[in-house]
């Protein structure tokens, strides 16, 4: 009798641990409730000074949340401030990149002798590290404008359209010229012309690749906005406000702009995976 | 052969495009910089209605800050900026200038930040690395205008003092007895810093010793300062006074501890004191200590390098003293700090700042006594 019922308790843990493994609606709610788990560690670990000690640092280089919470909440008004000009400058230049590049793969899906080489240029350009290019791009714009807003602003979102053109073009290029074969004979046999393949054919199946890019470009571009910050001539953003706090031994400051980076891309990247998903419905 | 002739077209394609591209820019820039004297004329223009003959500083400060043309490097270098700024009654803001003088010579910064011993040097004379304008330019002096702030200085953290006094005693000894013979002899103290690993040429090495020496013994009055290294109460008092003023720190608990803070919260004149008395021989608890300087090695800093090659060090009883060259986006303060290092120079501001927001950092000796800081620029700018 004994022995039945432990078989019995056994066998149902089993099954229960596989049903849950089994259920998609597990499956989902695990993809949600780990990284949160591990996020709820992560700020215990922070506060409880848990990280303090295994990294041998101090409250003052690592200030504890509330305390970087507490000087967001202060300084609401600079911080949205400085989050503005740095995120327009990610924004512009990435809207300006992206469609360069695309243009560029299309060129070069289009008149492959001639263009090839479209997509190369623009990868030599990205490899030309952002803090090289920055401060030579910085000296290049000044006799652009009398006000030093203005050049500065420009001079950052050319280095972040640099950065974004390579990416786009480098994988919309791959969108618009790896196709499956048989599509490609079959627009050969409807006799299309180039024009009908490449809005019916190639425009379509390169429409992942440029989620792709983007999804490495939109990040690129905060970062580079906010690296180029550094060498502009006019102060502001975000990642100058970084840089001056660091400086001063200001640290807990630093790490409210810190937060603050972090939460941009965040929600760019919320962003940009909400339009992927209404965009590739039908991908999927 | 068709297929040849279409690849070379393309490569010739491709050449024509890229020169274009490069050409564009360079005539981009002419194009453009035509417009700038137009402006610069303008500015005059204004400038000569306003005030015909000689210009005086107050003058000077005011167009470029309407223009919007004053520089600074920022980074804790700006207080004094700032507050000249204030005291005029000008808004504050400032372009950020990067570590060359090429905004002041394009005139896109007319009213540009220099140190005397340093980029005022550049900008005048014509030896490697200078722009050669001689004495055509002026400048506008911090010590005159009254907002000066004391500058390098030595600092440790206040644990390290109180755990090691001899160390700190005996380390101040032999740095001090260093910059006394460097004061003496700028130009051999030049040439020791040159070997040391210098940053710059060893013109601009002997003109920077020449003018550090000067700012090393005289006071922010233009008065000789006798002691090298003392810690004047009404100079840093001064300084404090006017960071108090003009820095504002985001984080609230910070800044409530900076504008309530004193000049003994920051400063502790007991080891200057046991230096000055001692007959040069000290129990060092520490036998290795490092100094961090707040910029690249240079005459900035010959006290040390000469109290290192002189053996000053090595006879007040320390077996290593390391230098520590700084430069761009070091952090005095977190480096002596988090102990990485057992000195550092910095300026009194950036201390108190660091302090305010937590550091446990304390001013043992100030070597310079007047503020090194100017603002240059070009009286054609501003209409003479």
């Amino acid at each position: 009798m004994e022995k039945e019922i432990r078989l019995q308790k056994i066998g149902r843990r089993k099954s229960l641990r596989q049903r849950a493994k089994e259920s998609k609606k597990w499956q989902k709610i695990t993809t949600v409730v780990y990284p949160l788990i591990f996020g709820a560690v992560l700020v215990g670990l922070w506060q409880g000074q848990i990280l303090h000690r295994w990294f041998h640092t101090d409250t003052f280089t690592l200030p504890l949340l509330n305390k970087i919470g507490e000087i967001m909440r202060d300084n609401m008004d600079k911080i949205l401030e400085n989050t503005g000009a740095t995120v327009s400058v990610a924004v512009i230049g990435l809207v300006i990149g992206s469609l360069l590049g695309y243009l560029v793969a299309v060129l070069a899906a289009l008149f492959p002798k001639i263009g090839m080489g479209g997509p190369a240029v623009l990868g030599a350009f990205a490899s030309v590290p952002v803090v090289a290019i920055a401060p030579v791009l910085n000296n290049w714009t000044k006799d652009l404008s009398d006000e030093a807003s203005i050049r500065s602003m420009i001079s950052k979102i050319i280095v972040v359209t640099l950065i974004c053109a390579a990416d786009m073009g480098l994988n919309a290029y791959r969108g618009l010229t790896e196709i499956k074969p048989f599509s490609e004979d079959l627009m050969a046999i409807y006799a299309a012309p180039k024009r009908t393949t490449l809005w019916k054919l190639r425009l379509p199946n390169s429409l992942p690749y440029v989620f792709t890019a983007l999804k490495v470009s939109v990040p690129a571009s905060i970062m580079t906005a906010i690296v180029s910050e550094y060498f502009a001539e006019y102060i502001t953003g975000v990642g100058r406000q970084i840089r001056e706090n660091i400086v001063l031994a200001q640290y807990a400051t630093a790490w409210a702009y810190i937060a603050t980076a972090c939460l941009i891309g965040i929600a760019a990247y919320v962003i940009l995976m909400a339009f992927q998903s209404i965009l590739l419905r039908r991908y999927s | 052969m068709k297929k040849r002739m279409r690849k070379i077209a393309s490569v010739l394609v491709m050449a024509t495009m890229a020169m274009r591209l490069l050409a564009g820019c360079g005539k981009e820039a002419e194009a453009t910089s035509t417009t700038v004297p137009e402006a610069a004329e303008a500015t005059e223009e204004m400038a000569e209605s306003e005030a015909p003959a000689e210009l005086s500083s107050e003058d000077v400060i005011k167009a470029a800050a309407d223009a919007g043309k004053v520089g600074n490097w920022g980074l804790g270098n700006e207080y004094e900026i700032l507050a000249l700024l204030a005291k005029y009654e000008l808004p504050t803001d400032y372009l950020s200038q990067d570590f060359t003088m090429d905004g002041f010579d394009d005139d896109s910064i007319t009213l540009a930040s220099a140190m005397t011993y340093n980029e005022l040097g550049l900008v005048k004379n014509d030896y490697d690395g200078g722009y050669g304008y001689g004495d055509s330019v002026k400048y506008v002096d911090m010590n005159d205008e009254g907002v000066a702030m004391m500058e390098d200085n030595i600092f440790c953290t206040k644990t390290f003092a109180k755990e090691n006094p001899e160390t700190v005693a005996a380390f101040l000894y032999a740095s001090l007895k260093g910059w006394e013979y460097a004061k003496d002899h700028p130009e051999e103290a030049a040439e020791i810093c040159y070997e040391y690993g210098s940053s710059v040429s060893p013109e601009h090495q002997a003109y920077m010793a020449t003018e550090v020496a000067k700012l090393v013994s005289t006071d922010t009055k233009g008065e000789a300062a006798t002691e090298i290294g003392y810690m004047d109460d009404e100079a840093m008092q001064q300084t404090l006074d006017i960071a108090k003023k003009y820095v504002k720190l985001d984080d609230s608990g910070a800044n409530d501890t900076f504008q309530s803070m004193s000049l003994d919260d920051i400063r502790d004149k007991s080891f200057y004191e046991a230096a000055k008395a001692s007959e040069g021989t000290f129990d060092v608890e520490k036998k290795s200590v490092a100094i961090q300087l707040k910029w690249l090695p240079q005459a900035q800093f010959m006290g040390y390098y000469v109290a290192l090659d002189k053996g000053y060090y090595t006879e007040a009883g320390f077996e290593n003293v390391d230098i520590v060259s700084g430069g761009g986006d070091i952090a005095e303060t977190t480096a002596v700090n988090n102990g990485t290092v057992d000195f550092g120079v910095t300026w009194e501001t950036n201390l108190a700042c660091a302090d305010a927001s937590g550091m446990d950092l304390v001013e043992i000796a100030q070597i310079y006594q007047r503020s090194g800081l100017v603002l240059v620029y070009k009286p054609e700018n501003f209409g003479n």
